[in-house]
């Protein structure tokens, strides 16, 4: 493939499941897309939108390809090629990781770093190349005390980024979280959310935030909508959060402070900047009001 | 919620703690075949002794070590009481007669002998196998010593998989076990009252949610695998690295003396050898 | 931590205060006097989960409880069935200690129905039906009145009547939650427990199950207790609120009273409702808003007024 091609590449791409009286039930409605290495990416959806099945597409790890059509190219290989061997598969999952939703069915070993050396073990990573990868993925989620502890004793934010740590122990150059943090409390969102985001800045990680939390999705740097298996928006957050019409009718909810700026703006009230999160918010609205005093 | 004890593994830094674990599962073999060797009093005696030194090498509280020996207190005297009443000796007088009861001073040994045995045997095996080795690198010394059967097709790695994976879900399905049933008693189950078959009955509520969720389980664990590459044993490497030091060494020395020090006991020891040969 | 605690305690004697302003009249549906509740005695896990509580949950109103994961709440919704016994203190329903006959403690089960977290994990029966039954038929009721009930219920959720012959093993997961909180609205109990009813749903899903719920609680005029830790959830649909904090009741009373002192509860680390935080801030940037507004609908109206009100001094000028 060419240079130029973008590090995942989706094209035309539809899937449907068997369901029970072996019709096939569409999730996927050809889906084109690009995401380019480096970019921290929210795809948006209700429940049942197909996000998760796109998610597990990417990473091969759906149950059955017989409605599967389209084509998928991360970082040249066509994945949906039935010339792909067992071996580009390892490649592929080394290349890009998931993070499912559940902390507890990901995790394999009763010790934290046992935990975090399953990826590197898999793909055959001596020592003591092993030993770096394991303290320095621990490190980066911010787990290092916690390598000799039995994961079932974490919290559940704890055991969401020990479950990141084992993904980043593999080196991968996308990761993407499927939901991961919708069965945590707002602690363990946090801790995951700053995760992710700290993975993207610094280590320059793409990142593939699947979720229905908008907040989520304002901090990232481009957001996908996806609504009964279609992109229906795809922009920055501050231009998809300008369609709440759209979203609505989606089933999602805008951030309650674009929402709030929106209401203002629409009344003429002159507003400016990205006004998602309540600093930003509050920012634009004191200016706006302190230059209607004077 | 979160503190229920996978086996009985007590953390303390002791020299036993630290010791290779195939070392300890050769010890804990070791021991069992020298408690099984002893023959006389004085081999017994040091048995024993070698009992209470283990303890203190081991770091380990004696409450904590006594409470796996009562366990099996009930088995011990049993056997105990029956060798008192058993063993008969013809060449000399009872102790002690009444009606079809002898008692001779042979059973009494006998008694004692194997009531040391088995406390032995477990202090030395859970000191060995349970009190200072965590459950995961018991599993991870038993797949190396089984190592070589893998050349005979024997699945090794699978079996260490299926026990780790096992020991990691324990506790999450303990507690679920425990949700599920406290979720069906606020839907006004009973487990506690009717006949055995009406409680057997009553149990449908928490098994089948817990088979279904344990599926689910299995299902989402083999997907998280598959993502973390993993494609059986072949090819992978391993973060614990087990290599034998000076004192797994000396450990090794040591159980062989131990062994010796029986054997030469038993020939040397006392007149009362006399009462195994039989 | 510890300093933490102490220095939040003079809170608790002035808003139990304000909630006997707020209730005096009334009896309390529920009332814990005094709690004590111990994880692991004497092991090294020993966890302090409830530390002194005392509170009052009261009739016919949509109380929430909220507070983060450790703070004692999920504990204190044990506690208020019967599931746990706390070896110090009393739960007292209609005034009548729960633990007074420990026999009868399954007709306590009946009166005051607990929806734990994730629900849709103990659904077992065939059929949908069966499973919202079950409560029901475990209260030894006659087959026309489970049937009425189970109807009730899967009304109240907003159940597909289509549905109630399928494996509940098919539905979709915000399906499976229905009908979970069904199968314990079918018991029609007294007080009605959920253990975070919404958490995982998307926020059509949460609106859905809320607004069931709130539906029930208005026309039945039955007691709910919802615990959470989403504020925004709580600021839109609870009337009282409960915060808990440490093992502590940090703060109790009506909706207005908890969100105007916003500030304190960020104190203690709880997210308050991205709007709450937004009046916090103008506050604190020197605009005339008061803080303690909770719904964006509010807030929206408040900043409307407030440029309005500017304009106008400008105009005047």
């Amino acid at each position: 493939m060419d240079q130029t091609m973008p590090f995942i590449h989706v094209e035309d791409l539809s899937y449907a499941y068997v369901g029970e009286d072996e019709k096939p039930i569409p999730v996927l409605d050809h889906i084109s897309l690009d995401i380019r290495e480096g970019e921290y990416v929210a795809i948006l959806g209700h429940n049942g939108s197909g996000k998760s099945t796109f998610a597990k597409m990417l990473n091969l790890v759906v149950e059955d390809y017989t409605y599967a059509e389209g084509k998928i190219y991360i970082d040249g290989m066509d994945i949906m090629s039935p010339d792909m061997t067992d071996d580009d598969v390892l490649n592929l999952r080394r290349a890009v990781g998931m993070v499912f939703q559940n902390p507890d069915n990901q995790l394999v070993a009763t010790i934290v770093e046992e935990d975090v050396a399953f990826g590197p073990e898999n793909i055959g990573i001596p020592h003591p190349e092993l030993r770096e990868r394991v303290d320095r993925a621990l490190a980066a989620v911010g787990m290092t005390e916690y390598a000799h502890h039995e994961p079932h004793r974490l919290s559940g934010g704890q055991k969401q980024r020990v479950a990141i740590a084992g993904i980043i122990a593999m080196m991968p150059r996308c990761m993407i979280f499927d939901e991961s943090t919708a069965m945590l409390d707002p602690v363990g969102r946090r801790e995951v959310v700053e995760t992710m985001e700290q993975l993207n800045r610094e280590q320059g990680i793409t990142v593939l935030s699947i979720t229905h939390y908008m907040d989520e999705a304002a901090r990232a740097d481009r957001v996908i909508v996806l609504s009964d298996g279609k992109v229906v928006l795809d922009g920055k957050p501050e231009e998809v959060f300008s369609r709440g019409d759209i979203l609505h009718r989606v089933g999602l909810e805008l951030p309650q402070c674009t929402a709030v700026s929106q209401y203002l703006k629409a009344r003429g009230i002159p507003l400016d900047g990205v006004l998602n999160m309540p600093e930003q918010c509050a920012d634009a609205i004191a200016r706006a009001w302190k230059n209607g005093q004077n | 919620m979160n503190n229920i004890a996978l086996g009985q593994y007590y953390p303390a830094k002791s020299v036993m703690h630290r010791l290779d674990p195939r070392i300890k599962v050769i010890g804990a073999i070791a021991y069992i075949v020298a408690a099984f060797l002893c023959r006389n009093v004085t081999a017994f005696a040091f048995l024993l002794l070698s009992c209470f030194v283990l303890i203190l090498i081991s770091r380990i509280p004696l409450r904590i070590v006594l409470k796996s020996v009562r366990a099996l207190v009930f088995i011990m005297l049993f056997t105990a009481v029956l060798n008192v009443f058993w063993v008969t000796d013809a060449t000399v007088e009872p102790l002690f007669a009444w009606r079809f009861i002898r008692i001779y001073e042979r059973g009494i040994y006998q008694a004692v002998f194997i009531l040391v045995r088995i406390v032995a045997m477990v202090i030395g095996t859970s000191l060995f196998l349970t009190y200072t080795t965590s459950p995961i690198a018991l599993t991870d010394a038993i797949e190396r010593l089984l190592k070589p059967l893998a050349k005979f097709h024997v699945p090794i790695h699978t079996f260490a998989m299926m026990l780790t994976i096992a020991l990691r879900f324990i506790p999450t399905i303990v507690e679920e076990t425990d949700k599920i049933m406290a979720a069906q008693k606020a839907r006004g189950a009973d487990f506690t009252t009717g006949s055995l078959t009406k409680r057997a009955k009553a149990l449908i509520p928490v098994i089948v949610p817990l088979f279904a969720s344990a599926f689910r389980r299995a299902d989402e664990l083999a997907t998280a695998m598959e993502c973390r590459c993993y494609h059986g044993g072949e090819g992978r490497t391993k973060l614990r690295v087990l290599r034998l030091g000076g004192r797994d060494v000396v450990a090794l020395l040591l159980m062989g003396f131990f062994i010796a020090a029986i054997v030469l006991l038993n020939v040397f020891g006392s007149r009362y050898a006399w009462l195994f040969t039989m | 931590m510890k300093k933490k605690t102490k220095s939040i305690q003079p809170n608790r004697t002035d808003t139990a205060v304000g909630m006997n302003i707020v209730n005096q009249a009334e009896k309390p549906k529920i009332r814990l006097e005094n709690i004590n509740y111990v994880y692991g005695k004497n092991t090294p896990f020993e966890v302090h989960a409830l530390d002194g509580v005392s509170l009052d949950i009261h009739r016919g109103l949509l109380t929430g409880i909220i507070g983060h994961t450790g703070s004692g709440k999920s504990t204190l919704v044990r506690l208020l069935n019967g599931l746990d016994r706390a070896e110090q203190g009393r739960v007292l329903l209609d005034g009548q200690d729960i633990w007074e006959n420990p026999k009868e403690i399954g007709k306590i089960r009946f009166r005051v129905g607990l929806v734990m977290q994730y629900p849709e994990y103990q659904l077992f029966e065939e059929t949908v039906w069966a499973d919202i039954a079950f409560g029901p038929r475990n209260m030894g009721l006659m087959d026309d009145e489970v049937e009425a009930r189970v109807r009730e219920a899967a009304a109240f959720v907003g159940l597909d009547l289509a549905l109630m012959e399928k494996s509940p093993f098919d539905l979709s997961g915000g399906q499976k939650r229905r009908v979970a909180i069904a199968g314990i609205m079918a018991m029609r109990p007294e007080v009605l427990v959920l253990d975070e009813p919404a958490a995982g749903l998307d926020p059509r899903g949460r609106h859905t199950i809320f607004q069931g719920i709130r539906d029930y609680n208005r026309k039945t005029g039955c007691t709910v207790i919802i615990v959470s830790h989403s504020m925004e959830d709580m600021a839109q649909y609870c009337d009282h609120v409960v915060v808990m904090a440490h093992a502590r009741v940090f703060m109790a009373g009506t909706r207005d009273e908890v969100f105007a002192r916003a500030d304190e509860l960020e104190a203690v680390g709880l997210d308050i409702p991205q709007v709450t935080k937004l009046c916090v801030l103008l506050h604190q940037a020197g605009l005339p808003i008061p803080v303690g507004l909770y719904t964006q609908e509010t807030v929206e109206n408040a900043l409307l007024a407030l440029f309005q009100e500017g304009k106008g001094g400008v105009r005047h000028e």
